[in-house]
């Protein structure tokens, strides 16, 4: 069952052809993965997805519903949750601050509750501070709840991202390179974490990804862009080996699995 | 340091700066040091419970105690109180949700004539019954009505502002706050609303409603005593209601959210936040309670006119909140508390100060420079009018050397 | 309706007026912004400061005997010069000491910074000129070569010192464009404004770019400040904060950071405000008369910002990075 399907999808900024007719599907059970050369179009699309900009063409059928022109607090609410290229967090607040941002959409507290402090509006949070830690952990953030988000190193950045991102409840997941500038065993420790949350965390991943040893170690399926155009598709082993692939990035030492592109 | 100690340290404090005040009623500085009891009652690792109970036995008993004996401990009081209530407001426009408004006093401004007018003749004006002013416990049927009022004007205004960048929201929240007064002061054509830059005049009190409380006790009280006291609670428990409402707002789904959208309003929105809604509510939340002071602070005057809600007003809670530190709540007690503090008694006793040297016929020699009469000191040198001077030099400062100001926000919020 | 008819050439004189000193003191603003995206709110100082110059060395003037004696033609160039080095001068000196050291920091934190800075000169000025001359509301000395009246056509006659404006606003205006757009500092300033990093890269010096465009910006407020003086004819350190504000609206609906924005913006502004100080008693019938005037600024300024909030002429700021 197709969980996120893109239809044709188009996004231009003044004479910049960012998206041209993409089309795109995550299934339910899926890690998808999106690749291309800097500036192919892959930050857009998310962009456009969850409502930043809104789409020229094309449509966006998300679980039976359409989600263009869906404001981006909307979007989170019908099910995407996302992390940003270039980290994103409310630094001058905690790291269990952050996660529990992300648990606004399903705290349903009312202001009446909150003033008067009500047995119910206590249990609330409570509950939510309970899975908040529950993320922190997961994540790997045990311990580090009362800090600061800018006292935390880049990496662990990343991954209070990806806790907050999933405090939202989400249906599908969207990383934005998640694994950008970390070293080969904190990609790997993502990597499992990436599997381990499918299923019971979330029903699909899609990842917008330079490092191919994670790309290729975890999609089950990968998308190609290039110049706003999807150029390729399909198992990882498949799109390796496509010469329109090969040549959009212009070399193999991208193939031979270094870190960065 | 040991509870214990602490709290035993507290009371010798309390009770030493207490009697000091008591023997020095014309004393700024053992006021001060009174007042100062309550900073660190906050700061002090004495147990909750011990703190609560000194707090209140501050506020509560040794306050009203000292300023029956002189009343004006109380009237500093009450407006270090008014102060402190503007200042939570726009802490949570400012220090919470991030923006910057820079016309506050209109929310003020719009609470306070809308007891002048209906809770004096001024409403005999344009409705016509000679049904004004409304009896004095009306007052606490308006300071209701005023939290609604202020939260519906600042939705009004919020709604086509909020779109803006930072810099423009500022510039516009100026303009309203301007138009604003300019309707006040000229709004006395072609009907009498306001009564323009003449002001309005008397404005019902609340009732002394507690009178016959005391007669039955046998306390014989003038109410010119009465009044003065009864205003000192009045504002104590409007801003123990606000401190109240904001720390279970800060502490709650909206709080973050609020602190979420000053961050990174995109972030914040990706996170599921309906951002203009809760913008909206930040600006309705603190609006209302400048509205609810501002009907105090009109009954407590009995007379008020545009003067009192300029552009200066503004800045002048800014300032405070700015100085305490945005986003923290102690912060902006003891912004508003300083500043106010700094204004009406420091630079006023500084300006007393040089008028003593200037009439004491001193001579004072500067070597190399020669000997210069103390008479000689201008009399424009008149500290109490540069107000204006001072708050900006604190505000460029306090900008430049430590713009999270003095108390900001702590990482261990519970308190 | 005759009679708005016959008021409408005084009213649009006085619009013009208005509206080149509008354009002065917004191209101040504007050029500040287009730079460092950041509003100058102690631009208005600036202004009055300029108009402080101006009354007080025309004072000097008076007690050197020379005011009677010297061309008025001189009299008025030597106090224009002044009140235009003074302010540029004090403009660069309040960017130095309340602005760079907070490059870095948010823009709300700047704009603060330039609230105080403002309130700090307004006390500032005051404190000079109650020290220096035990009063700081200063009446300007007639030139009565000012007051004179030049008719234009049969109805109407405009005095000199209007013309003063006009022309001696033209002549900056044609002045400033030039420079901004033929001259390599002003190229350096569109450098800037539109890309301070690759600015920088190719070798502009963009901290004394900065120091530059306050001084412009900074010398065209103080000109506005001595015309502003000579046309009405008293000052006082807190009348710079509407014509501030009102020239930064004007700014704004020109399309901030757009140097032809604020000329146009200034005068568009100019005329409505003159058309609402008279007309606007006669269309409501008395009820909302010249008084409102002021706010009828700031009226447009929300308008504006909510309607089109790029201005009449577009915004000329940082090009956003994709």
């Amino acid at each position: 069952m197709a969980l996120l399907e893109l239809r044709e999808l188009s996004k231009r900024f003044g004479g910049l052809q960012a998206l041209a007719r993409v089309n795109l599907t995550v299934e339910d059970g899926m890690i998808a993965s999106l690749i291309g050369p800097n500036g192919a179009g892959k930050t857009t699309l998310f962009n456009t997805l969850t409502g930043i900009y809104p789409p020229d063409e094309g449509e966006i059928q998300f679980r039976d519903r359409s989600l263009v022109g869906l404001k981006p607090d909307r979007i989170t609410h019908a099910g995407i949750s996302r992390t940003f290229q270039n980290i994103r967090l409310f630094s001058h607040m905690t790291v269990l601050e952050n996660v529990l941002v992300g648990m606004h959409l399903h705290m349903h507290t009312g202001l009446a509750e909150i003033l008067l402090r009500t047995k119910h509006s206590q249990a609330r949070e409570k509950d939510a501070r309970h899975k908040a830690m529950e993320l922190i952990e997961l994540t790997g953030l045990a311990g580090r709840e009362g800090e600061w988000a800018h006292q935390l190193s880049y990496g662990e950045q990343r991954r209070l991202e990806v806790a907050r991102a999933l405090a939202a409840q989400p249906k599908l997941l969207l990383l934005d390179e998640p694994t950008a500038g970390m070293n080969t065993t904190e990609a790997q420790s993502l990597m499992t974490l990436f599997r381990q949350l499918l299923g019971p965390y979330v029903q699909a991943i899609l990842l917008i990804e330079h490092n191919m040893r994670v790309v290729m170690g975890i999609s089950h399926r990968v998308h190609v862009l290039d110049y706003g155009e999807k150029i390729a598709e399909g198992h990882p082993d498949e799109v390796r080996q496509d010469p329109r692939v090969i040549e959009a990035y212009l070399g193999h030492g991208v193939w031979a699995g270094n870190a960065q592109s | 340091m040991n509870p214990s100690l602490a709290s035993i340290g507290l009371l010798v404090y309390i009770t030493g700066s207490s009697i000091l005040a008591y023997l020095h009623p014309q004393s700024t500085l053992a006021f001060l040091l009174f007042e100062a009891s309550l900073l660190l009652i906050y700061y002090s690792s004495a147990r909750p419970g011990v703190k609560f109970m000194l707090g209140a036995l501050v506020l509560l008993v040794l306050m009203p105690i000292l300023g029956f004996i002189n009343a004006y401990y109380l009237e500093i009081s009450v407006e270090v109180g008014i102060y402190v209530a503007l200042a939570l407001g726009l802490n949570i426009v400012v220090g919470f949700v991030g923006l910057l408004n820079l016309g506050f006093v209109a929310f003020y401004a719009i609470g306070a004539y809308l007891w002048a007018i209906f809770g004096s003749p001024q409403a005999n004006e344009f409705i016509a019954g000679g049904f004004f002013p409304l009896a004095s416990y009306w007052f606490f049927v308006f300071l209701i009505l005023s939290i609604a009022i202020g939260a519906a004007t600042g939705v009004l205004l919020g709604l086509p502002v909020l779109r803006l960048r930072g810099d423009y929201l500022a510039v516009v929240t100026l303009g309203f706050a301007e138009v604003v007064r300019a309707l006040v002061n000229n709004l006395d054509k072609p009907i009498n609303l306001t009564n323009g830059p003449k002001g309005i005049s008397p404005i019902e009190k609340p009732p002394l409603f507690f009178q016959p409380v005391l007669e039955f006790f046998g306390i014989q009280v003038t109410t010119a005593k009465l009044y003065p006291l009864y205003f000192y609670f009045l504002v104590l428990f409007l801003v123990l209601g606000i401190i109240l409402v904001t720390r279970r707002l800060e502490d709650s789904r909206i709080g973050r959210a609020w602190k979420a959208i000053r961050e990174d309003e995109l972030a914040a929105a990706a996170m599921g936040i309906p951002v203009v809604r809760m913008k909206l509510f930040g600006f309705a939340v603190g609006a209302s309670f400048a509205s609810a002071v501002g009907v105090l602070f009109a009954a407590k005057q009995v007379f008020i006119n545009p003067e009192s809600f300029t552009f200066m007003e503004s800045i002048g809670v800014l300032a405070m909140v700015i100085v305490g530190g945005m986003g923290s709540v102690p912060g902006a007690v003891l912004g508003a508390t300083g500043v106010t503090i700094l204004n009406l008694q420091l630079l006023k006793g500084l300006s007393l100060w040089l008028n003593s040297l200037r009439q004491s016929g001193a001579i004072v020699s500067i070597p190399f420079l020669g000997s210069y009469a103390l008479s000689q000191i201008p009399a424009q040198l008149e500290p109490a009018k540069y107000e204006r001077m001072v708050f900006g030099l604190i505000l460029i400062v306090m900008m430049i050397f430590r713009p999270q100001g003095i108390l900001p926000p702590r990482q261990d919020q519970r308190k | 309706m005759d009679l708005a008819l016959q008021i409408l050439p005084q009213v649009l004189v006085d619009g013009i007026v208005l509206g080149f000193m509008y354009a002065l003191i917004a191209l101040g603003y504007t050029m500040v912004y287009g730079v460092l995206e950041f509003i100058n709110f102690a631009h208005s100082e600036i202004f009055v400061l300029g108009a402080f110059v101006g009354v007080e060395t025309l004072f000097m003037l008076q007690s050197a005997g020379q005011l009677a004696t010297l061309n008025p033609a001189i009299v008025l160039l030597l106090v224009i010069v002044a009140g235009m080095t003074v302010s540029g001068l004090a403009a660069m000196a309040l960017e130095r000491v309340a602005y760079r050291p907070l490059q870095g920091s948010p823009r709300l934190v700047a704009l603060i910074s330039a609230i105080g800075a403002s309130f700090f000169l307004q006390d500032g000025l005051r404190l000079f000129e109650s020290l220096w001359r035990n009063t700081f509301y200063l009446t300007y000395p007639t030139l009565d070569i000012l007051d004179r009246t030049v008719p234009l056509t049969a109805d109407l006659v405009v005095p000199v010192k209007s013309i003063l404006v006009v022309v001696t606003a033209l002549i900056m205006l044609l002045g400033l464009y030039l420079f901004v757009n033929r001259t390599q500092m002003g190229t350096a300033i569109r450098a800037v404004a539109q890309d301070p990093d690759t600015a920088s890269l190719m070798g502009v010096p963009v901290n004394r770019v900065i120091s530059l465009t306050f001084f412009v910006g900074g010398a065209m407020g103080g000109l506005a400040g001595v015309l502003f003086g000579l046309n009405y004819g008293l000052v006082n350190p807190y009348s710079g904060f509407f014509p501030g504000l009102k020239a930064f609206t004007a700014a704004v609906l020109g399309g901030i950071g757009n140097i032809p924005g604020a000329m146009l913006g200034g005068m568009v502004l100019g005329l409505l405000e003159a058309m609402a100080g008279s007309y606007l008693s006669i269309l409501t019938n008395g009820a909302f008369g010249a008084e409102y005037k002021d706010v009828f600024a700031f009226v447009v300024l929300i308008l504006i910002l909510i309607l089109r909030p790029r201005g009449l002429l577009g915004e000329k700021v940082r090009e956003e990075r994709g």
